[in-house]
């Protein structure tokens, strides 16, 4: 039987470079207990994972309490009454430009954006409390202009981090995410 | 009045009083314009008289209750008759009906001064003379009045008899003084109730679904008291949830009644303030009222009273000629005055015009540079619109003398400062001769609107009782169904026919079938019939404001929650009938989908990549409803999920297929599972494609759906 030396497999350049930039900032990263921590809420949107700061969650509520409205843009699920205000369900999948989905979302996440009102948003599932360092946090969001961060934990797990605001501030532009 | 339990009693009699006193003055004003009235019209009003004397009495303010029953002496031998009431009457006993509510409104403050009752009682003395009242014509031959058998002999107020049965039982019940953030935070605690109503809703619905999953699993005998046991808390839970519905509704009845005012109650006393200033001047109107039977807030209400009553004192010495210049002008001798209040949302409308002479621009400009209201240069500069908003200028007035009526230059400027003091806006449109109209726009938290509620394929949607004229069925023999367009014959005027559902883009447009509902709405003199699937019936609703990211639609003016708590979108009357200026949401789309899922989220995603596509996107939530889409129309493909209740995706794709007219349809099944199996079953009943959910990334569906749209059209 002959030996074959397996080296790396050929990959284009430009994952390679993207590889790189990942790894080197796996090693950069400061060790978490000397951290502060950053609690966010984790949730799955496809086969991506995403959070949002816990502070903007102000509750989890059923989908089933949404009244479909004719003519909304596609983004749009529909509204809903909660605390007495009537507020916008929206597709965070549409929102981010039409990704796919693993199971039919039954959650809707209240969330404050920081524009002045409250708007849910559709979840597969209901959302976990994740704590991600701060300088993390601060340095995904620097290299980023757009509503979405690339965070990578330990383990290198990507986490894509939303900025509400800006992503409601898009939308409310463009018209597009 | 020392005795607090009898204070207590005279506030709330002043309230009771005014109600009375708005209804005599209505019944007043009535008499006095009718050509012929019914013979018992001045009992009705002797009436309303007769109960102020007696409760008066009764809380032992005599000088009142003496001068309530000289006014019914001077009403009530008017019985019977048919005439209209003589002006000199009406002016008698309004003018005595306003000092008798400020003296009881100062007996009730305790004031020192209390307005003198002796003119008044001169007054009646006079009108009371048979010569005076002139006695209206046609009266009932031979019938005595009603007086005579009541009260031919003066009847001393003092023993007046106790208060009628059916007239306000004064001092029942003491007024409390409540601050408006109290209010406001017991209607947001209505609110969490109604959250939680729905919530029970939810909870019962999975109590059923548990109960169903238990017989489905055949051990019917073991799970047999667990089962009755589920049953018993899900009927239970449902009733509490329908007595919480009940208890809703009455609370938010009872905060409405103490947080709003019928529209009407500002709005009647505009009459007869109308009366009174035409009678001055020596000018002729009419004032007609469009939305009196909306509630708004009581404190937009009052304050707003002001603000009204300047309009019309400026309407009618400004605005509306005299009968003679009306005449030589080619107008009706009578001016018309219009108040029309509308709430759209959170917002107030309210409009006032007449058909008067108009703003006059240049006579605006030179009055302005005369009293140096603007800069010469800037007055030459500004437009019409500009000009008229200089009306609203402190000190503005077109005329050089003070009238007793208007002139001071004080009236307009308080109307704008009233509107800006509810963070409202006033604004002003005219044209020369043809009369001038104030919009008066403010915001309003609170205030509620009859709504006819109908629905529409799985849609709840409300439409405004004010635009509604009339409901009907549609029968064919009313219908005229052309190539481009479908009439109804309505009181033998043809009026267009739309379908809600298609104009609200969820259905394709067609001839209503017979015996379906229609709504005929009649607004800002346009008419349309509605065709909707039922008509639910009519609800007093809170509009409130769409959602932010909803509020340019153009179709909605807002939405309500229904007692049970579920929401309604508000459908805007103008946006209904205003067809020409709206594009038909068919047209000008050739590639048509049908998106069928269960999921509100998955038909939101399925839309937002097939619209980006370019198709236009009907949607439905169940096989059933998909079914009866294709019924009515074309689609070019349907994309729709296997895991659907009672019908799945499968099933629905055989019944399709059995169809022959929609054998070429090309149909994509979409699954949550990547399961290959799922795949071939699909394509075993007629399916042309199979995605899973996760695969439904932008681009990937449209361009499965354009692949089997292709591949069907090459097989032709």
């Amino acid at each position: 039987m002959k030996l074959v030396v397996r080296g790396p497999e050929p990959v284009a350049a430009e994952v390679k470079a993207l590889l790189d930039r990942r790894a080197e900032r796996a090693r950069a990263r400061p060790r978490l207990e000397e951290e502060t921590v950053l609690w966010m809420a984790e949730f799955p949107v496809g086969e991506e994972q995403y959070a949002i700061p816990l502070e903007t969650l102000r509750a989890a509520v059923p989908l089933k309490m949404v009244t479909p409205v004719p003519l909304s843009p596609p983004h749009v699920i529909g509204i809903l009454r909660f605390q007495g205000q009537i507020i916008s369900a929206l597709s965070l999948a549409s929102l981010l430009g039409g990704r796919g989905w693993r199971e039919d979302p039954a959650v809707l996440l209240v969330v404050d954006p920081g524009v002045g009102r409250l708007v849910a948003l559709d979840c597969e599932q209901i959302p976990k409390p994740v704590g991600i360092p701060a300088g993390l946090v601060e340095e995904a969001r620097g290299r980023s202009k757009g509503a979405v961060s690339e965070i990578v934990l330990p383990g290198l797990r990507q986490l894509n981090l939303l900025d509400l605001r800006k992503l409601m501030d898009r939308r409310a532009a463009t018209g597009r995410p | 009045m020392n005795d607090p339990m009898l204070e207590q009693l005279v506030a709330g009699f002043v309230d009771e009083s005014q109600e009375i006193r708005d209804r005599v003055v209505h019944q007043v004003l009535a008499l006095e314009k009718a050509d012929k009235v019914d013979g018992q019209s001045f009992e009705e009003l002797a009436r309303g008289l007769h109960t102020l004397k007696g409760s008066a009495a009764t809380l032992g303010l005599s000088e009142l209750a003496d001068l309530a029953h000289r006014m019914e002496e001077v009403v009530l031998p008017l019985s019977g008759a048919t005439g209209p009431l003589p002006a000199r009457v009406a002016d008698g006993v309004l003018r005595v009906l306003d000092v008798w509510m400020a003296r009881l409104r100062a007996v009730a403050a305790k004031s020192e001064e209390l307005p003198d009752l002796a003119d008044s009682i001169a007054l009646l003395q006079e009108l009371d003379q048979p010569a005076a009242k002139s006695r209206p014509a046609s009266e009932a031959p031979g019938k005595e009045p009603a007086r005579k058998a009541r009260s031919t002999k003066t009847e001393p107020a003092r023993e007046a008899p106790a208060l009628e049965t059916d007239g306000p039982a004064a001092g029942d019940e003491a007024t409390w003084r409540v601050g408006t953030r109290r209010v406001l935070a017991l209607m947001r605690e209505v609110e969490r109730l109604r959250e939680l109503r729905l919530r029970l809703e939810e909870r019962r619905r999975e109590m059923e679904r548990a109960l169903a999953q238990l017989s489905r699993l055949g051990i019917l005998t073991e799970t047999a008291e667990a089962r009755a046991l589920l049953m018993g808390v899900s009927r239970a839970v449902g009733a509490d949830g329908e007595e919480a519905s009940d208890i809703i509704a009455s609370m938010e009845e009872g905060l409405k009644a103490i947080s709003t005012l019928p529209v009407r109650t500002v709005l009647e006393p505009l009459r007869r303030s109308l009366r009174d200033l035409c009678k001055r001047s020596g000018k002729e109107a009419q004032l007609s009222v469009s939305g009196a039977e909306l509630s708004l807030d009581r404190r937009v209400l009052e304050a707003l009273q002001g603000a009204l009553a300047h309009l019309l004192r400026n309407a009618i010495d400004h605005g509306i000629e005299t009968p003679e210049e009306r005449a030589a002008r080619g107008k009706q001798r009578e001016g018309a005055l219009s108040v029309r209040v509308e709430q759209q949302g959170n917002t107030i409308f309210l409009e006032m015009s007449d058909d008067g002479r108009g703003l006059d621009a240049e006579q605006i400009r030179e009055v302005a540079l005369r009293k140096a209201i603007a800069p010469a240069e800037e007055l030459s500069a500004m437009g019409t619109g500009q000009l008229h908003q200089l009306i609203f200028r402190p000190g503005f007035t077109t005329r050089d003398e003070v009238s007793e009526i208007s002139g001071r230059g004080v009236g307009l400027d308080a109307v704008r400062n009233q509107v800006q003091a509810l963070q409202g806006n006033v604004e002003v449109q005219s044209e020369p001769g043809r009369g001038a109209r104030f919009i008066l726009t403010m915001p309003a938290e609170m205030g509620s609107s009859p709504v006819v509620v109908v629905r529409c394929g799985e849609h709840r949607l409300g439409v405004p009782m004010v635009a509604v004229e009339s409901s009907r069925m549609a029968r064919a023999k009313d219908l005229q169904v052309g190539r481009t367009r479908v009439q109804l014959l309505h009181r033998d005027e043809l009026v267009p026919v739309r379908d809600l559902g298609a104009l609200l883009g969820f259905r394709q447009p067609e001839a209503p079938a017979e015996g379906q509902p229609l709504l005929v709405l009649k607004w800002q003199d346009r008419k349309l019939a509605l065709g909707v699937d039922e008509v639910e019936g009519d609800r007093e609703l809170v509009i409130r404001p769409m959602p932010v990211e909803l509020r340019h639609l153009p179709a909605y003016q807002g939405a309500a929650t229904l007692a049970r708590g579920e929401l309604v979108p508000i459908v805007r009357p103008d946006w209904l009938v205003n067809l020409e200026r709206r594009g038909d949401a068919v047209l000008g789309s050739t590639r048509r989908a049908l998106v069928v899922d269960d999921s509100l989220t998955a038909r939101a995603l399925h839309r937002t990549a097939l619209e980006s596509g370019g198709y236009l996107v009907h949607t439905a939530s169940d096989a059933r409803q998909a079914l009866e889409q294709l019924r009515h129309s074309a689609y070019d493909v349907m994309v729709c999920d296997i895991g659907m209740p009672e019908m799945d995706g499968f099933q629905l794709t055989s019944a399709v297929r059995a169809r022959p007219d929609l054998d070429a349809m090309p149909i994509i099944l979409v699954s949550a599972r990547e399961s290959p199996a799922e795949g071939q079953r699909g394509a075993a009943v007629g399916a042309d494609g199979f995605l899973s959910k996760r695969d439904c990334v932008s681009g990937r569906l449209v361009s499965e759906v354009a692949g089997a749209i292709a591949r069907r059209k090459a097989r032709v």
